[in-house]
């Protein structure tokens, strides 16, 4: 195999037919960048009919083309149409790399393609660099749960292929290229040769509680909580403050709170404006997710990493410090 | 009866991974080990599934030779066999050789209807093996599985965890699940299995003794991708620590900076 066969890279845009997954246009923007240093040119994938005015949207994040494939077996997702269209995209056009955006979906589908085409695979890179002595993508990634970062390559295969997690990068189009090629290509899969087949779609009440990714204000609850029993406190600031309470990914692992409350590249990323963390430790994968005006951290530990994050921290008893702030609080009227 | 794979790995204890800042290595000299958790609710499917239509759970793990009390700990909670795949050449792998290793030395033990694993590992973290593996077993997928409803005929349907809701789906067997803690929390071992579990012979392969097996596509050789560098994450100057004497006051100093910065 010979790399330099290789040029171009993709992005999978991953869409219910009426909107492209804001993923997929954040992958596009950021590519860009990097196309532009490895001198690629950049091709947005789409399975299966999308709306116009979405794909309009793409071609503003400054795509040189779009890649339409049309044909049987891409009524709703699922794994086997879709790993197979781009492999079969792959073997026909050799791009350099192929990103797809970090959902569920994604992250299904993207690896089994990886391994029918026999290439490297990578998940939740959070900064992409290009190495012009090889010629090779390096995705750089938290590591051993954020306490290091690790530069991971696709030496000797092609393509690279990686799932980037929604909210790593910006969606910032730099406009409309002068000329976009529009490539259509049709592939059918057998309908019934798709072994996990979708029957039906319940989607979520909707629950204010677990909706935090634009609140004003999160009170994030870290691992150093002692036990499901200490949480009441951290709601009531939560409520004091007008905001609403998250967490960090071992409070998931330990039962206390649900997923959907879970602040880091492996949950939500949220944007808010006041943000008080109790008991965090500051790992890198779980302030990936925060992007906040103001930043408060409490924490009994004076070395922990979070005080590197923060405006403002406190170091003490977690309990004490919030109870000795909801007394303040209601003291001033709140 | 259903023929049932539990794919587990040992790893290190990450909170207790340091790295050596001369060299820049990874420490996990006397880390203590453990089994990856979310292999764990992984079994405890598998477990769940045998109990309900009947069957038998075998346990895989590729690692070095003290990853046998990892598949002894998941033989004390429903495991029937358990096969370790060890040996240095199987040593630096990253998900495309692990997966192929894994289905090789699974090949040798017949063909299986369900394949369970964690969603990902603690450590490695990169969530690939499940889909990588269903490819090489030329299995259906279902991850983020949220429930199991019905097994039969060849078929199951199951609920799958999406980022806006639940999607059902019928999958054809074999098929790999991953799945979602909720309904699968791991349950302990009572003490006769745990007593059982402790001698209960354990299948080994290594490079010699797998039919089929390429050399060049296990361990390192077989890696389609390195991790050439790693380095501590740069860590922005830290902020100013409230620091008065107490509680009280330090509670006070941090209520003038909400005030003062509008966020009350």
């Amino acid at each position: 195999m010979q790399k330099s066969d290789y040029k171009n890279m993709w992005v999978y845009v991953e869409h219910d037919g009426k909107t492209a997954a804001p993923v997929s246009l954040e992958l596009c923007c950021e590519l860009r960048k990097l196309c532009d240093k490895t001198g690629d040119k950049l091709f947005a994938v789409i399975l299966g009919p999308l709306a116009g005015d979405q794909i309009e949207k793409i071609l503003d994040c400054a795509v040189d083309g779009v890649i339409e494939v049309s044909g049987t077996g891409y009524e709703y997702f699922n794994t086997d149409a879709w790993a197979n269209a781009f492999t079969v995209l792959s073997r026909k056009y050799n791009p350099s790399a192929i990103f797809v955006g970090g959902t569920v979906n994604g992250r299904d589908f993207a690896p089994r393609f990886a391994v029918q085409l026999d290439t490297g695979c990578t998940s939740d890179a959070m900064e992409l660099e290009y190495d012009p002595e090889t010629g090779d993508i390096q995705f750089i990634e938290p590591a051993v749960g954020g306490k290091i970062m690790a530069v991971i390559t696709v030496p000797a295969l092609r393509p690279q292929v990686g799932t980037i997690r929604p909210g790593t990068f910006k969606y910032a189009p730099a406009g409309r290229k002068e000329q976009v090629e529009r490539i259509r290509e049709e592939i059918n899969f057998d309908p019934e040769a798709i072994r996990c087949r979708h029957l039906d779609f319940i989607p979520d009440e909707s629950d204010p509680e677990l909706d935090i990714a634009n609140a004003d204000c999160i009170v994030c609850v870290g691992n150093g909580l002692k036990d499901s029993e200490h949480l009441e406190r951290y709601r009531t600031l939560a409520k004091l403050l007008g905001g609403k309470i998250g967490c960090t990914r071992p409070l998931y692992d330990r039962g206390i709170l649900p997923y959907k409350l879970q602040i880091g590249q492996s949950g939500v990323m949220v944007k808010t404006k006041l943000y008080i963390s109790f008991g965090v430790s500051g790992a890198v994968n779980h302030t990936a997710g925060v992007d906040a005006e103001l930043l408060i951290a409490v924490d009994k530990n004076p070395e922990a990493q979070i005080f590197n994050y923060c405006d403002y921290g406190i170091v003490g008893d977690m309990d004490e410090v919030c109870d000795e702030l909801i007394d303040q609080l209601r003291a001033a009227g709140k | 009866m259903l023929k049932i794979l539990v794919c587990v790995k040992q790893i290190p204890d990450i909170d207790l991974v340091k790295m050596d800042p001369e060299t820049g290595n990874l420490v996990r000299a006397g880390v203590p080990t453990l089994t990856n958790p979310l292999d764990l609710n992984a079994l405890e499917a598998a477990v769940q599934v045998k109990e309900s239509y009947g069957g038998e759970i075998t346990l895989i793990t590729m690692g070095p030779p003290m990853a046998e009390s990892t598949l002894r700990e998941c033989l004390a909670v429903g495991g029937d066999e358990a096969v370790l795949i060890t040996g240095r050449p199987f040593g630096g792998a990253d998900t495309l050789s692990t997966s192929y290793s894994i289905v090789k030395a699974a090949d040798m033990e017949g063909r299986f209807d369900l394949i369970f694993c964690g969603k990902e590992s603690q450590d490695g973290a990169t969530g690939q093996m499940a889909s990588q593996l269903a490819e090489r077993f030329d299995a259906s997928q279902v991850s983020c599985c949220l429930s199991i409803d019905e097994i039969g005929d060849g078929k199951l349907r199951a609920t799958r965890v999406l980022e806006t809701g639940r999607e059902i789906v019928e999958a054809t067997l074999p098929c790999l699940l991953t799945v979602e803690k909720d309904n699968f929390y791991g349950r302990l071992p009572s003490l006769k299995d745990y007593l059982a579990a402790k001698t209960a012979p354990i299948t080994t392969y290594t490079e010699n003794n797998i039919d089929g097996l390429d050399l060049n596509k296990i361990g390192v050789p077989g890696s389609g991708t390195i991790v050439p560098k790693i380095y501590p994450p740069e860590l922005p100057e830290p902020g100013r620590i409230i620091r008065t004497g107490s509680v009280k006051s330090d509670v006070a100093a941090l209520m003038d900076v909400l005030t003062e910065k509008g966020a009350l």
